[in-house]
């Protein structure tokens, strides 16, 4: 083992420098790595002590020169064919994580390669058998490809990974404790564990696709569509393509998106809106794409309180889309009776008036740069966050905290919701809900 | 930055640098860039006031600022002199000047400062609050970005 090591790091001395190494190791035929200075050694062992009721993937205790130990089966861990073989004895990594000591079980433990870190690569989000979560990254060494897996995530002790991956991995694997009797029963820890890592995985294609974002604003309807989305597509869950991903999204899109609002859904809305404002109205309209939620906005607003002075400031990092917004046009027919008094007949079709026009100003502006912006009365961003990084997320809610008037109101998609909810007071109208700022 | 605003200076740019340089001009994608950018070398700077507030920054290398005003001047230019700084100088006028033009017809009021061009390595440019389009030119002399941070006066 030490030999391989330092023939590679040989080979390897021009070009890159070592500072890394790994045990690899193989599953169901392909290869693996764990950081070595998580590893605190390798050893064979046959019999384990069983425990009963615990999770399939705990294969018992074992008693390592005086202490007590959990042995994890990373083949059912993973939902990987076992290889058979013809002792009984099983090769097993002994790992010393933060917080505990623990030994999983592998097909067979092959070498210590050194690599550098450098070399690694993040994991691409459509990797197969195991998921995203559990893989710190991808390295080639020697015309092999090894996934490193992040043992302190797997199987490390839940306060000290973050805690999207604390819900993914189940209560009985942290540390010692997982011999202990489970409360429920086997089988349903299963396929929890099995449904989370097909959501994760689902989460991460979505990215990927669509750059859509699973997080605190939408939580809560990508669990749920993930039931009907099973009862649709059977066994075969997985998002493919991205006409795949477009179909899981579908259902997301807010009523009236990429057209003009009925009247009575802008009513409803408008419904949320003081009726004895005086003065300058100002709006926030983020992700306005080619502008047919401004024009609503500009005509509801006009048709509730007609004496304020209106400023709709919409905004797109759409170029193409965003550049059509300012000479937008409408059919033949009118999109309802409440822009009936806001049109004229223009030479391309019916056009909105010049003081329907004149009330947005339509931006070409990326809302995660900074937002200079007025104090705002009310803010309509729907299905517009949750197509950002989460960790930009926090940043366009602490400005609407800042910017927006207190008793001002916010719009989101009709699938999100605020992340900092105790600065928001709900308000409902038939189905329509927005949230005012305390 | 206001959409409308974005036509007038990419066409500007474009036809101005054509029918200067005489030369195929491939306009790339626009993009946004936050607060901070840097400069590659060389860079004409016009300061904007009027119904908007903000600046234009005509941004190259000093390489590709030879060769433009080689071509511009009709004769072979190897140092960074008077005559290079000059005409980059013009030339972010004239691109300016035309931007000008056509948002007045679009009715929109601006004034502009006369051009300043600052030259040096490793440079960047802040705008507090302001995020820059980017109109990436490129053309046989190298690559010219039109840098435009404006915003409205509220």
């Amino acid at each position: 083992m030490k030999h391989a090591s330092l023939k590679e790091a040989k080979e390897l001395k021009d070009q890159t420098r070592i500072d890394f190494k790994m045990v690899t190791f193989t599953l169901a035929g392909k290869d693996y790595g764990i950081d070595i200075m998580k590893v605190k050694e390798i050893s064979k062992a046959s019999k384990f002590t069983f425990v009963p009721n615990a999770a399939p993937f705990v294969r018992g205790v074992y008693n390592l020169r005086g202490d007590i130990i959990s042995v994890i089966d990373m083949r059912i861990f993973f939902n990987l064919p076992a290889e058979e073989t013809e002792s009984n004895t099983e090769n097993m990594i002994i790992l010393r994580l933060d917080s505990h000591i623990i030994a999983v079980i592998v097909d067979s433990i092959d070498k210590v390669v050194g690599i550098s870190s450098e070399n690694i690569q993040p994991p691409h989000p459509l990797f197969g058998d195991i998921n995203i979560k559990y893989i710190s990254g991808v390295v080639e060494n020697d015309g092999r490809l090894y996934v490193i897996l992040d043992v302190e995530r797997i199987l490390g002790d839940e306060d000290q990974v973050e805690s999207r991956a604390s819900e993914t991995v189940p209560q009985a694997l942290s540390g010692p404790a997982s011999s202990q009797i489970m409360e429920s029963t086997v089988a349903g820890t299963t396929s929890a564990v099995r449904e989370d890592v097909d959501i994760g995985f689902i989460e991460e294609t979505l990215i990927t696709f669509l750059s859509f974002y699973s997080s605190p604003v939408n939580h809560e309807w990508i669990r749920n569509r993930f039931n009907s989305w099973k009862k649709q597509r059977g066994e075969d869950v997985q998002l493919a393509s991205e006409q795949d991903a477009e179909a899981y999204l579908a259902p997301f899109a807010s009523p009236f998106s990429g057209t003009y609002w009925n009247s009575d859904y802008a009513m409803k809305v408008a419904s949320f809106l003081p009726s004895d404002h005086v003065g300058n109205y100002y709006v926030w309209n983020p992700g306005c794409k080619s502008g047919y939620e401004s024009y609503s906005l500009a005509c509801l607003i006009k048709k509730k309180m007609p004496d304020v002075h209106l400023r709709i400031i919409a905004h797109d990092n759409d170029l193409i889309r965003i550049s059509t917004a300012p000479g937008l046009v409408v059919n033949q027919t009118s999109p309802g009776d409440l822009y009936d008094d806001y049109l004229v007949e223009g030479n391309r079709g019916k056009q909105f008036k010049k003081e329907i026009k004149d009330s947005i100003l339509f931006e070409y502006h990326d809302i995660t740069h900074d937002n200079t912006l007025p104090k705002l009365d009310l803010v309509v961003m729907r299905d517009t966050v949750s197509y950002i990084a989460p960790e930009k997320q926090q940043l366009i809610f602490n400005t609407l905290e800042e910017v927006l008037k207190p008793g001002g109101v916010l719009l989101l998609g009709t699938h999100e919701q605020p992340v900092n909810p105790g600065a928001w007071e709900k308000i409902e109208n038939s189905g329509v809900v927005a949230y005012k700022k305390k | 930055m206001r959409v409308e605003y974005i036509n007038p200076f990419v066409e500007a740019a474009y036809n101005i640098i054509k029918e200067v340089l005489q030369t195929d001009v491939e306009r790339k994608d626009l993009y946004l860039k936050k607060t901070t950018q840097p400069v590659m070398g060389v860079a004409a700077l016009v300061g904007l006031a009027g119904d908007v507030e903000g600046r234009v920054l005509i941004d190259m290398s000093q390489e590709t600022a030879m060769k433009i005003a080689s071509t511009m001047n009709g004769e072979e230019l190897t140092s960074m002199d008077e005559l290079v700084k000059a005409t980059i100088t013009e030339l972010a006028n004239m691109i300016t000047a035309q931007a000008v033009t056509k948002l007045f017809d679009l009715g929109f009021k601006f004034d502009l400062t006369p051009p300043s061009i600052i030259t040096g390595e490793n440079m960047s440019v802040s705008n507090a609050d302001v995020e820059a389009l980017i109109v990436p030119l490129e053309m046989p002399q190298g690559l010219v970005e039109i840098n435009v941070a404006i915003r409205e006066r509220m």
